[in-house]
């Protein structure tokens, strides 16, 4: 009986891939990009220190290479404690959505194309996977995870949590909707939402030329949805001590902090795959994941760039930058680009 | 799997639904209207239906309980009761249940001629947003395009109705300060 009433399988309308495949896969991929966390924050470190005329970590390992598994052994070994005004549950709760939400994205990153050499037996995808929603997911879970920082400010039940929260609220509001804009333009150029379609687009073109406008948009769109300087005032330490995470200790916060770092993960690995050719470039096909990590790596690098460089927004300029300029001029993008579409 | 997944968001949606009503703290009653939402996108996902999902992630959860959530913290009110309305109690029972006839009317008149079968026959791409950007474009053309004019009056009035509640700031000096509406 149960078998009649349930819907058809998702392989008879969706994507097909077999089993095995989809987990060699999946564990490959979230291996890898669960390392790049400790390295990026590494290198954050460094490069930081270099542009502000200083060493940056050295100490610990060769290098300081070590210096990402000490913060975290030293984090790991405290206590995790709660303000007596917290909601304990929600408290808890706030770093584990914020987590996975961010884990979640990256399954749409493509490293490659579909590859049909049967070595599962079947095709398989250098991708978590390609839904026909493409870029959607991604915002889809962006949505969700607004409320581990919303819900982490609100339970912890101190005000300068609150207001971090109450920023982050106004501010992941107004940029989501400038990057969902930004990234239209690259939608209809490429008929389709689909990444991989997306990538598979580029390869005479990476459309960073075409919609220069539109990667700009993303461009900063991404820093403000990442919480990234100069967009980072819902952390501003000089006023909100840290913001939503001001009452976070141990691994909650360092839960808190690997979401913050995935997010830049997953905001490089889109931007590569809609504007940056994604796994093209010159080489054999098995170099197509090592040209998007060397990509992925140049958007990022950008972002620790313009940290060291660029000081904080005050809050109103926020605000106005965000719906005066960037959304107007994310609306023109769509419009003008429609026009050429249709016309050439 | 699919069973398992049904059930779990299928808990989700009406116990989510009753907790809004139940629950006395406002925020909570939010936070149960979140629930509720995702459970109903799952439920999107289930039936194939993955851009109806997705934009009821990015609208609702994103977007429109993010505001009421961000208002509900700010006003506060979890130390008031939320009845003395005005309106007389024992309305609320009556209404409810009149709605639900309502309702169970409409759905008795359509979608249970298929229970108990497989459902549908679906088409290569059905839920896809190709296809519904296609019917919207063509089929639904005019039903899209009121929907959207509509919506368009309602932000219009939102935005006089909320320049007028704060009174004496005449209109261009307020045309200058249109980015604080925004916040």
């Amino acid at each position: 009986m149960s078998a009649v009433l349930s819907p058809p399988p998702l392989s008879e309308v969706g994507f097909e891939t077999s089993v095995a495949a989809q987990i060699v896969v999946a564990v490959i991929v979230f291996a890898v990009m669960l390392q790049l966390v400790p390295i990026l924050l590494l290198a954050e470190r460094k490069l930081l220190g270099r542009l502000q005329g200083r060493y940056g970590p050295n100490r610990v390992g060769p290098f300081g290479a070590l210096q990402p598994l000490v913060d975290i052994i030293k984090l790991a070994s405290k206590e995790d404690f709660a303000p007596r005004t917290a909601a304990t549950a929600i408290f808890i709760v706030a770093p584990v959505i914020s987590l996975f939400t961010a884990i979640a994205t990256i399954a749409i990153i493509p490293f490659g194309d579909t590859r049909t050499d049967g070595l599962f037996g079947a095709d398989y995808g250098l991708y978590g996977i390609d839904v026909s929603i493409g870029i959607l997911y991604a915002f889809a879970f962006g949505a969700i995870a607004f409320y581990g920082l919303m819900l982490g400010g609100w339970a912890s039940g101190s005000k300068y949590s609150f207001l971090g929260a109450m920023r982050s609220a106004a501010q992941l509001i107004s940029y989501e909707l400038a990057a969902g804009l930004s990234l239209v333009g690259v939608v209809m150029m490429a008929g389709s939402l689909s990444l991989t379609a997306i990538v598979n687009e580029q390869d005479t073109m990476w459309f960073v030329l075409p919609q220069f406008v539109g990667f700009l948009i993303f461009t900063v769109a991404s820093f403000a949805e990442t919480n990234r300087a100069p967009f980072d005032l819902v952390e501003a330490d000089a006023e909100l001590v840290a913001g939503y995470q001001t009452e976070y200790g141990g691994m909650r916060f360092a839960a808190f902090m690997m979401a913050e770092y995935m997010n830049m993960i997953t905001f490089a690995g889109i931007a590569t795959a809609m504007f940056l050719g994604g796994w093209h470039g010159p080489g054999p096909g098995w170099l197509d994941p090592v040209w998007v990590m060397v990509k992925m790596a140049g958007f990022m690098a950008l972002f620790i760039w313009i940290r060291a460089t660029l000081p904080r927004l005050r809050y109103d300029q926020l605000m106005s930058f965000g719906w005066k300029v960037l959304v107007p001029l994310a609306t023109l993008n769509i419009v003008v680009t429609a026009i050429l579409v249709v016309l050439v | 799997m699919v069973q398992i997944l049904f059930f779990i968001a299928a808990i989700g949606a009406v116990g989510g639904a009753v907790a809004v009503v139940l629950l006395r703290n406002p925020f909570f009653s939010v936070l149960a209207l979140v629930v509720h939402m995702m459970s109903l996108s799952v439920l999107f996902l289930l039936l194939h239906a993955e851009f109806l999902a997705a934009a009821q992630l990015i609208v609702y959860v994103g977007a429109v309980m993010v505001l009421y959530l961000f208002v509900v913290s700010y006003v506060g009110g979890a130390d008031e009761p939320i009845d003395d309305a005005g309106v007389p109690r024992f309305l609320a029972p009556v209404l409810g249940v009149s709605l639900l006839f309502v309702f169970s009317l409409a759905v008795g008149g359509s979608g249970l001629k298929l229970l108990g079968t497989r459902g549908g026959d679906l088409a290569e791409g059905f839920g896809a947003p190709a296809d519904i950007g296609e019917l919207l474009l063509t089929r639904f053309l005019l039903p899209f395009e009121i929907a959207s004019y509509l919506l368009t009056v309602a932000a219009v009035g939102a935005v006089l109705l909320a320049r007028r509640r704060r009174g004496l700031e005449p209109l261009d000096e307020a045309a200058g300060s249109r980015g604080e509406g925004a916040r």
